[in-house]
């Protein structure tokens, strides 16, 4: 599962936050934030809109000073540095192009103030402008340019003076979903190629997953999971993440062991869980596609594997999703919970139908510290 | 869309082009007769003319104090055009970008000389310009010009810069640019539709403003407007006609260059 991080095996710290605080006022934008950025990697803030990943992005930049804390590149701390000088390469959510200049003058802009010859500008705006596959376009203004190709000139304006950050605000934001799914696979192309660092901004989860090696989600200006994305799914560190990414079920127990609690009244195994005491409250949490959905006869038919987990519940609602099926069931004890299976291993069952749902006992997170708050967003996800 | 002439049917359709006729020709009449009336022939503005002739043009060009009076006039639309936008630069950016309390209070007293009577403002003008001894110079047509004309170059010049996307000058920024360079090298540029309009404005503001500088003149120096004033209470001459066609050419001819310059802007 970590497989992709240990690509960049040895990993080096190239930008480190520390401490990293911003206030507006009484508002708490960034609260305390550390977080190390490994050198070479594609890492992403994935968080809701005010949650503080933008504010830490400008931070980086240099469009918003810190109230407090650190920025290190490379052990040198930056915050007095102007963002002109801090040779960070940024992408911005509306391209945010020189409107008054063609393209290529628009990539040759970083070069012109740097007061690169002429030969040499000449040189790597021709190199950027293949690397974008914008050769043919080098003499159109912004203006006639689609969203999709603005947006490459945009990459390749932040990448030719050739900075070891690139930060990257929502690029994808405005773009519709086939294009934008079109340059994401650019992307992740250009920084196996180029090495670079990337910092990445996005609301959407789907596109930090496809991106990103690394993903770091932000809630209330703080960092509340960081890791792969296949970790963060499977293995939330809290019960927020844990909503936060796709969708989850929870079940509030009461242990009555380290290795069991108690579900309505019904005793069920967990998983081993450092620190839980018994009659402590706590949320086992479910994915809808690691339960299954069983009706009694095939209930009766497949006896409980060893390791599984079972409980009664009445089906509420089926809905056909084309790919997918999901089925939203109502325990005894009102806890609503959803199954979610492929279409093709099919769920035949119908309201008011009383099924078994299932699930493993090791792909059940347990948690014992969360805030009714984090659970909510499951609701309106589902 | 009842409002559309397609949709509205024939009847409401013809009377709206007839309305709408009929305020045009009200608004243009008077510059139509003016035009004619400095070629014709009549001493005493006949109309319509008994001939045609250039001879009142000849005695503008030929006559001193008329071209003194022309190009006093525009010598201080210039000056005005140029320290309005000059002024009305930076104040536009305040407004715009600062974060300082009393902003809006400062928006409207930048655009009060748009609302306050310009006689008022005339008044108080010349009183101080006679106290300091300034009245009658250039230096005090430019200045009491560019108090009525900075409004509208401010209004102009905020208006684009509240369109232009501030991450345009961010993204100059990051590639290596300074503020100020960024500014100069992209805001600028991007921006400067509404510069030059809010510089025409000025321009026009100045070229016909009499009130004030009615004011501020003195023997040796009066403007194009002043010095029509004046004759038109001395004697009705065509050559005022003349003058007065002279004005509304050039006030024509920028804003036939204000829609060109708009135009590029737009299919740039």
């Amino acid at each position: 599962m970590s497989a992709v991080i240990k690509e960049n095996a040895p990993n080096k710290t190239l930008v480190s936050l520390r401490g990293l605080n911003k206030h507006y006022g009484d508002f708490t934008a960034v609260d305390n934030l550390d977080l190390e950025i490994q050198d070479g990697e594609f890492l992403t803030f994935l968080g809701s809109s005010g949650s503080g990943k933008s504010t830490t992005l400008s931070m980086l930049a240099g469009f918003e000073t810190p109230s407090s804390g650190e920025i290190l590149v490379d052990g040198q701390s930056l915050v007095n540095v102007p963002p002109h000088k801090r040779d960070i390469g940024m992408v911005f959510q509306r391209y945010s192009l020189f409107p008054h200049l063609n393209v290529r003058d628009n990539i040759a802009f970083p070069l012109a103030i740097r007061k690169l010859s002429s030969a040499e500008t000449k040189k790597r705006v021709d190199a950027m402008l293949k690397l974008v596959q914008l050769d043919p376009f080098a003499h159109r203004k912004p203006s006639q340019m689609s969203g999709g190709q603005q947006q490459r000139v945009a990459i390749a304006r932040a990448l030719v003076y050739e900075p070891r950050i690139l930060l990257m605000d929502e690029p994808l934001g405005a773009l519709d979903k086939k294009l934008r799914e079109d340059l994401q696979d650019e992307l992740r192309q250009l920084h196996r190629r180029l090495g670079i660092t990337i910092v990445y901004v996005t609301h959407d989860q789907e596109e930090a997953m496809r991106l990103s090696q690394r993903i770091a989600i932000f809630s209330h200006g703080k960092i509340v999971g960081l890791g792969t994305g296949f970790d963060l799914y499977q293995n939330p560190p809290n019960a927020f993440v844990a909503s936060f990414l796709g969708n989850s079920n929870f079940l509030r127990i009461k242990a009555s062991s380290n290795g069991a609690g108690s579900f309505e009244g019904q005793q069920l195994a967990i998983r081993l869980t450092p620190g839980l005491a018994a009659e402590q409250q706590a949320l086992i949490m479910v994915r809808p596609e690691k339960a299954l959905a069983l009706s009694a006869e095939q209930a009766a038919r497949e006896p409980l594997p060893a390791g599984w987990n079972e409980v009664g519940a009445t089906v509420g609602e089926v809905l056909f999703l084309g790919e997918s099926q999901t089925c939203h069931v109502v325990t005894q004890g009102g806890t609503e919970l959803t199954v979610k299976a492929l279409s093709a291993a099919g769920m035949p069952m119908r309201p008011g139908e009383q099924v078994k749902v299932r699930w493993a006992v090791a792909d059940a997170c347990i948690y014992t510290e969360w805030a009714e708050s984090d659970l909510s967003k499951s609701a309106g996800a589902h | 869309m009842l409002l559309s002439p397609n949709a509205m049917g024939r009847p409401l359709r013809t009377g709206l082009y007839v309305t709408t006729g009929v305020i045009a020709a009200f608004l243009l009449l008077p510059v139509v007769f003016i035009i004619l009336l400095s070629f014709g022939s009549s001493q005493w503005l006949v109309f319509p003319p008994p001939g045609w002739t250039l001879k009142w043009y000849e005695q503008f060009f030929s006559n001193p104090e008329w071209m003194d009076a022309a190009l006093a006039s525009l010598k201080v639309a210039i000056l005005t055009t140029v320290a309005a936008v000059a002024l009305g630069l930076p104040t536009a950016f305040a407004l715009v970008r600062g974060r300082f309390p009393g902003r809006e209070m400062l928006y409207g007293l930048f655009t009060m000389p748009m609302i306050v009577p310009l006689v008022i403002i005339a008044v108080a003008v010349y009183a101080l310009f006679l106290k300091l001894g300034y009245t009658g110079t250039l230096f005090a047509f430019v200045v009491s010009h560019v108090i009525v004309a900075l409004p509208f170059t401010i209004i102009s010049i905020i208006n684009s810069l509240k369109l232009f996307d501030q991450s345009i000058e961010d993204a100059a920024v990051i590639c290596g640019a300074s503020r100020l360079q960024a500014i100069f090298k992209v805001t600028f540029p991007a921006i400067r539709p509404g510069m030059i309009a809010g510089g025409l404005f000025a321009f026009l503001v100045s070229w016909d403003e009499v009130v004030l500088s009615v004011m501020m003149a003195s023997p040796d120096l009066q403007t194009l407007p002043v010095k029509m004033w004046t004759t038109l209470r001395q004697d009705l001459s065509p050559v005022i006609a003349v003058a007065s066609t002279l004005l509304i050419g050039l006030s024509l001819l920028v804003m036939v260059i204000a829609a060109a310059l708009r135009r590029r802007a737009e299919n740039a």
